[in-house]
């Protein structure tokens, strides 16, 4: 283990990573309602027992009161636009249907958004093909001549959407920083590990950091860590999983790297299914990094770690 | 002091990073370290003595579920008890204030950080409205201040050009923040002048910017110990408005009134006009005008007059949100402002103030809200 000065010649500056989580999202009694009577172009509300008010979409509480009862109302798809907003997601806007107490939050779809006007009548714009979501209703478009109609009482209604389909996708761009940054970089280009030693504790962190999370006191010299180690814990995975590396049988491990205090995370690899179950890895075994043809500046640049002989390099 | 509380808590310190639209060559945690260290500094207080540690960030804008527990060490919560709230750090000085008031620690550490560089905040936003009937229809943080807006200027009679002395004024005031990385002269690029949400533009909208903001509050007896110049938190209160836009009140914010009258039953206050120094946060001019509106400090529809040259000199001396909205920590942003002004540890505001009040805001549309407030002698 040698301590180096200066800085690399390079540090890597973000990696980018996708979150993409699909979900099924339980809409409930009311929502659900309200979402399948729009193939049918029903808007349908609530009007809280307690209260009155009568609301759109319908709820199961009522947002004023507090009540859960209430009667299932068909509201009118006519009404006056409250208020408008136009942006890159068009224009959204609240409009009052007819008979109701509460805006109904939707878009103003067609013509110029130069022409709406507080107060004005529009009136809904339905989907041709109806996908069983909000959209379904795709807006209001401005009606001047259309006249107020009346709510209904619901009757017997469609059965409700129960679940819908949804994949949030976030997109980010991490920033590594200094220490990241030269740690990748230095496992890049010159295959080498660098970590950091605190001047209080003495310990060698991998990865490197500007703090020692246990002394809280700011790191000091960088220092060239070794591509050996030793084994702390392994687990055998025999399972296949969605977004798995390597196929299994394998090894998960925690691997001390010579010299430092910190434990890395990674996998042992190169053996048969046979030396698995013979248990020849296990805590105590002598490791030592395979490092992949590729270089992408991150630990997936070490294929994985190899079981070897010979005492702890200090 | 109106009720009666018999412990007090005080901010003893706090500090921040620079504000900037994109830290690029750090991580959260050193962004967090930077404003955790210099948090204690000055005080005598080692990490040692800080008992617990409250914090505020999201893991939507993080990138990565209970980002926290990532962030411990930064925060110096190495086995310590910490607390992760999911709403603006204002609500985590609430949430530690409360532990020291109830004698569950002396001293607690409370920080707030977030870089939107790394995501779109736009997503964060939409994230947070109901999937079924709200986000789908373009629900985000610019269409609901948008819907506000256009509200609010046609109930008053406000031409929304006036909106520019909101937003110019918040900008010069930055530019004299050195913590802040806005300056007045960057609203001439045409960006700035761009509709985002009628009858909004972008120089209308918080700016989203990166860094961290760390806070120590103490009990009584280690206040006295460690400044001559304990800053007492005397009052706090939040409440929160319904989740649906379209059912909550066209052009005022009763949740902000709400939160500010249960800070003034605490603090003995009649109003925001009470305080030398109010920091407010707001995801646009209107809401800024709206807040200052619910707290007390103007008559409905006359926010904007204290826009006017030479009028409300404690007000966001710091530039507030608008120039640089370090979202989920803006609110705490705001308390270490007013702290650090009534500590005597600011470059700016006005002098001589002795009482202060904070106002943070969560949620779509600012639906949550946030007041603490808070008195030297
Ligand atoms: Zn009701
Ligand atoms: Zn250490």
């Amino acid at each position: 283990m040698t301590t180096t000065a200066g800085l690399p010649r390079e540090v890597m500056g973000a990696m980018d990573a996708r979150l993409s989580m699909p979900y099924t999202l339980t809409a409930g009694a009311a929502t659900g309602v309200f979402l399948a009577e729009l193939a049918q172009q029903r808007i349908v509300g609530t009007r809280c027992s307690a209260c009155e008010t009568i609301r759109v979409p319908a709820q199961d509480f009522c947002g004023d009161c507090g009540g859960d009862a209430h009667d299932l109302v068909i509201v009118p798809p006519s009404g006056d636009l409250l208020a408008w907003t136009v942006t890159d997601q068009g224009t959204v806007a609240l409009v009052l249907l007819d008979g109701t107490d509460i805006p109904f939050l939707h878009q103003v779809v067609e013509g110029d958004p130069a022409a709406l006007s507080m107060g004005a009548r529009v009136t809904a714009v339905w989907a041709a093909e109806p996908q069983g979501a909000v959209m379904d209703l795709m807006g209001f478009a401005l009606a001047p001549s259309e006249p107020v109609h009346a709510v209904e009482e619901a009757g017997e209604t469609a059965t409700p959407i129960e679940q819908l389909n949804y994949q949030m996708v976030l997109d980010y761009q991490h920033a590594y920083g200094h220490f990241y940054g030269s740690l990748f970089d230095g496992i890049k280009n010159d295959r080498r590990i660098r970590g950091v030693r605190c001047p209080s504790c003495r310990n060698v962190l991998v990865p490197p950091r500007a703090y020692c999370e246990a002394c809280f006191v700011r790191t000091g010299d960088w220092v060239d860590v070794p591509d050996t180690g030793v084994l702390q814990a392994c687990s055998v995975v025999h399972i296949e999983f969605i977004g798995q590396r390597v196929p299994p049988p394998y090894v998960y491990a925690e691997i001390v790297l010579d010299g430092t205090s910190t434990r890395l995370i990674h996998t042992v690899g190169g053996l048969s299914a046979e030396a698995l179950r013979s248990g020849s890895v296990h805590p105590g075994s002598r490791v030592q990094a395979v490092w992949s043809d590729r270089r992408t500046g991150s630990l997936s640049d070490i294929d994985f770690f190899k079981v070897i002989d010979g005492p702890a390099d200090e | 002091m109106g009720t009666d509380m018999k412990n007090r808590a005080a901010v003893v310190g706090s500090a921040q990073t620079e504000f900037r639209g994109a830290w690029s060559d750090r991580q959260h945690v050193d962004l967090i370290t930077q404003a955790v260290s210099q948090a204690l500094l000055g005080t005598g207080l080692r990490m040692a003595d800080v008992d617990f540690v409250i914090d505020s960030g999201s893991d939507f804008l993080d990138g990565r579920s209970i980002s926290n527990c990532g962030f411990l060490g930064a925060m110096g919560a190495h086995h310590k008890e910490e607390s992760r709230v999911e709403e603006d750090g204002l609500w985590s000085a609430v949430y530690a204030t409360t532990k020291i008031l109830a004698g569950s620690g002396s001293v607690g550490l409370v920080v707030a950080y977030s870089k939107s560089s790394e995501s779109d905040p736009r997503n964060f936003w939409s994230t947070l409205a109901e999937p079924f009937t709200q986000r789908p229809v373009g629900l985000d943080q610019h269409s609901a201040a948008g819907l506000y807006a256009q509200r609010y200027l046609a109930r008053y009679g406000i031409d929304p050009e006036a909106l520019r002395a909101v937003s110019d004024r918040a900008w010069a005031a930055a530019s004299d923040n050195s913590w802040v990385d806005a300056k007045h002269a960057m609203l001439a690029d045409p960006y700035w002048e761009e509709f985002v949400a009628t009858p909004l533009r972008r120089r209308d909208m918080a700016r989203p910017v990166d860094g961290a903001v760390a806070l120590v509050v103490a009990a009584e007896h280690v206040a006295r110990q460690v400044t001559n110049r304990p800053v007492w938190i005397t009052g706090m209160g939040s409440a929160i408005d319904q989740h649906f836009l379209a059912a909550r009140d066209a052009t005022s914010f009763p949740a902000a009134a709400a939160a500010a009258a249960n800070a003034f039953r605490m603090s003995g206050a009649s109003s925001a006009r009470d305080f030398d120094v109010v920091e407010v946060s707001a995801g646009s001019t209107v809401g800024e005008l709206m807040v200052l509106e619910a707290i007390g400090l103007a008559e409905p529809g006359r926010a904007m007059d204290l826009y006017a040259p030479g009028s409300a000199p404690g007000l966001n001396a710091s530039g507030g949100s608008l120039p640089a909205d370090v979202v989920m920590a803006t609110g705490l942003v705001r308390l270490h402002e007013v702290a650090s002004q009534l500590g005597g540890r600011s470059a700016h505001g006005p002098t001589g103030a002795t009482t202060g009040l904070a106002h943070g805001a969560g949620g779509i549309g600012m639906q949550n809200h946030c007041v603490v407030t808070l008195e030297t002698s």
